[in-house]
């Protein structure tokens, strides 16, 4: 379980405050304004910035305990957009979300490399481990970096926007992954997210940046008529 | 490619002449004496300063996720150019000795990686640091110029072909120093080659993946700086070898795993300035090449087809 307890995130000045959990088997959406903090939080949850108040707490350790290694085992954060490198195969992109658990020379192991090919497996994209990243399509891309996610073995994945740069059925595909992901390996993911549409036709649970309050509103099958006053007027 | 590089030269050797040097060394032969105290050394330096530099613009490639980075352009090379301009121009005692010149030229390799590692927190754009580093060469550069039109005949003449690079310079007691400082450095690389991996997807996910950035960029510059800044006091600036050679070696084994990049880059950086070494030998009876215009002249060409082709 993550949880936000009375936390402020920002830079220097307060932008957001948040105080909920959130469980595994869940597949959670965080909307809001552009501008409004959800990267900042995002951010904060993982530990890349301090937050200006109160605590997050995985699994009861505060997360600003925990060293670097820890937080990798715990948590796996996927950015935006994964551009491709030249002569990276989508293998050795999987294998490097298997850096918290190699020894020092970043060998890998047998049950690491079974990680690999599981992550492959449940992504659903086996055939993609020859191909180089350079080559590979947005869609398949985005999907890579699921998997990588999937070979740090970790409780809970966070991901910042990760349909943004999709075509629409791709989006969608993603969300139901995702979902399915969350409830099959019993993971908690957080995503970004600005298709609301997408979100609600999944049921996903919300958290909803309040515009009037800046405050972390949680929802469950909220009308997309009351998201769309809390978020967006 | 090491017996034809050893072989080849304005008096020439043949390979019994080698076989019986190691055999029964005879101080007085000519051809045993120079085997030793010429052709052994300038070989060696061929194949570390090669290697080093490679290693040295893998290294920072990855640290700025920049195929175009390297130590020349980014203007660590400057900095030991500087203090070795420093010494050989004014003449302070202490920089004269070897160990001073190495431990010199790598206080300003060092200093000059920190320089440009600080500017690169402030900057994401490739070609914005990349500019930084040509301003810092061009800045040094005109320090240097101004001391050269204030030195006097004989020093601003050693300075010069210190400049145009040179693998000949190098004498046999020196060779271990130099040895030492490359093999610390190449051991510092290896064992650094999985954090370089992780690097590969950017700092914050490198971050998420348990990395300490912080460290990490830290031991990058200093071995850098040990390696480029031991090369650059013996050698003189050598150009494009740490920008040219990196990107050949991910094109030749279709890799980005840097435990294979950094064997490779030993290899093929080894293997490019002893082939680059025997040219220059061979052409020496009718002119002389500077091994400095000579890499650009391989690898200028060779960047521009990099460009070209998109592989950056």
């Amino acid at each position: 379980m993550i949880s936000l307890k009375f936390i402020e995130v920002g830079y220097n000045t307060p932008l957001l405050s948040a105080n909920l959990s959130l469980e595994l088997g869940n597949l959670y959406a965080l909307v809001g304004k552009n501008g409004s903090g959800k990267t900042t939080l995002l951010q904060s949850i993982i530990g890349m910035i301090p937050t200006i108040h109160g605590e997050i707490i995985l699994d009861e350790k505060s997360i600003h305990s925990m060293s670097n290694l820890e937080r990798a085992q715990k948590i796996a954060f996927v950015e935006t957009k994964f551009m491709g490198i030249n002569f990276l195969t989508g293998f050795e992109y999987v294998a490097i979300g298997r850096t918290p658990y190699t020894n020092a020379l970043g060998r890998l192991s047998d049950r690491d490399k079974m990680q690999i090919a599981k992550s492959l497996e449940i992504v659903g994209i086996t055939h993609l481990s020859g191909k180089h990243t350079t080559r590979m399509s947005d869609g398949e891309r985005q999907l890579l970096q699921v998997a990588r996610a999937l070979a740090q073995e970790t409780p809970y994945i966070l991901m910042d926007e990760p349909t943004a740069f999709l075509d629409y059925s791709n989006k969608r595909n993603l969300i139901e992954k995702l979902k399915k992901i969350a409830h099959e390996e019993q993971k908690c993911i957080l995503l970004s997210c600005h298709d609301l549409e997408i979100c609600l036709e999944n049921n996903l649970p919300l958290l909803i940046v309040s515009e009037s309050e800046k405050k972390i509103e949680f929802r469950n099958n909220a009308a997309k008529e009351e998201i769309l006053k809390l978020a967006f007027s | 490619m090491m017996i034809v590089h050893v072989l080849s030269g304005q008096i020439s050797l043949n390979f019994s002449d080698i076989v019986s040097a190691f055999n029964t060394y005879d101080a007085t032969n000519t051809n045993h004496i120079i085997f030793f105290e010429f052709r052994i050394p300038r070989m060696t330096m061929s194949i570390l300063s090669g290697s080093a530099l490679a290693v040295s613009g893998m290294l920072m490639q990855t640290l700025f996720n920049n195929p175009l980075a390297g130590p020349y352009v980014l203007g660590i090379n400057s900095g030991a150019s500087l203090i070795v301009a420093l010494t050989l121009l004014t003449g302070i005692p202490f920089f004269a000795t070897d160990f001073g010149l190495i431990s010199g030229a790598l206080v300003g390799a060092l200093l000059f990686g920190s320089i440009i590692l600080f500017f690169s927190f402030y900057i994401r754009s490739h070609i914005s640091l990349l500019l930084i580093g040509l301003m810092i060469s061009s800045f040094v550069g005109a320090i240097i110029t101004t001391l050269e039109s204030m030195s006097a005949a004989e020093q601003l003449k050693s300075y010069t072909f210190w400049s145009f690079g040179s693998l000949q310079q190098t004498s046999l007691n020196q060779l271990p120093l130099i040895i030492f400082g490359c093999i610390v450095g190449f051991l510092g690389s290896f064992l650094l080659t999985k954090p370089l991996n992780a690097m590969l997807l950017g700092e914050t996910s490198a971050k998420s993946l348990g990395i300490h950035i912080r460290s990490f960029r830290i031991w990058i510059i200093a071995i850098t700086a040990l390696l480029t800044g031991t090369i650059t006091a013996f050698c003189g600036p050598i150009a494009f070898v740490g920008l040219a050679i990196p990107n050949l070696t991910r094109m030749i084994f279709q890799t980005q795993n840097h435990q294979y990049l950094l064997l490779g880059n030993l290899l093929i950086g080894g293997i490019f300035m002893l082939t680059c070494d025997t040219i220059i030998q061979l052409v020496e009876p009718y002119f002389v090449l500077p091994i400095n215009a000579f890499t650009s002249l391989f690898g200028a060409p060779f960047v521009v087809y990099i460009v070209l082709k998109k592989l950056i």
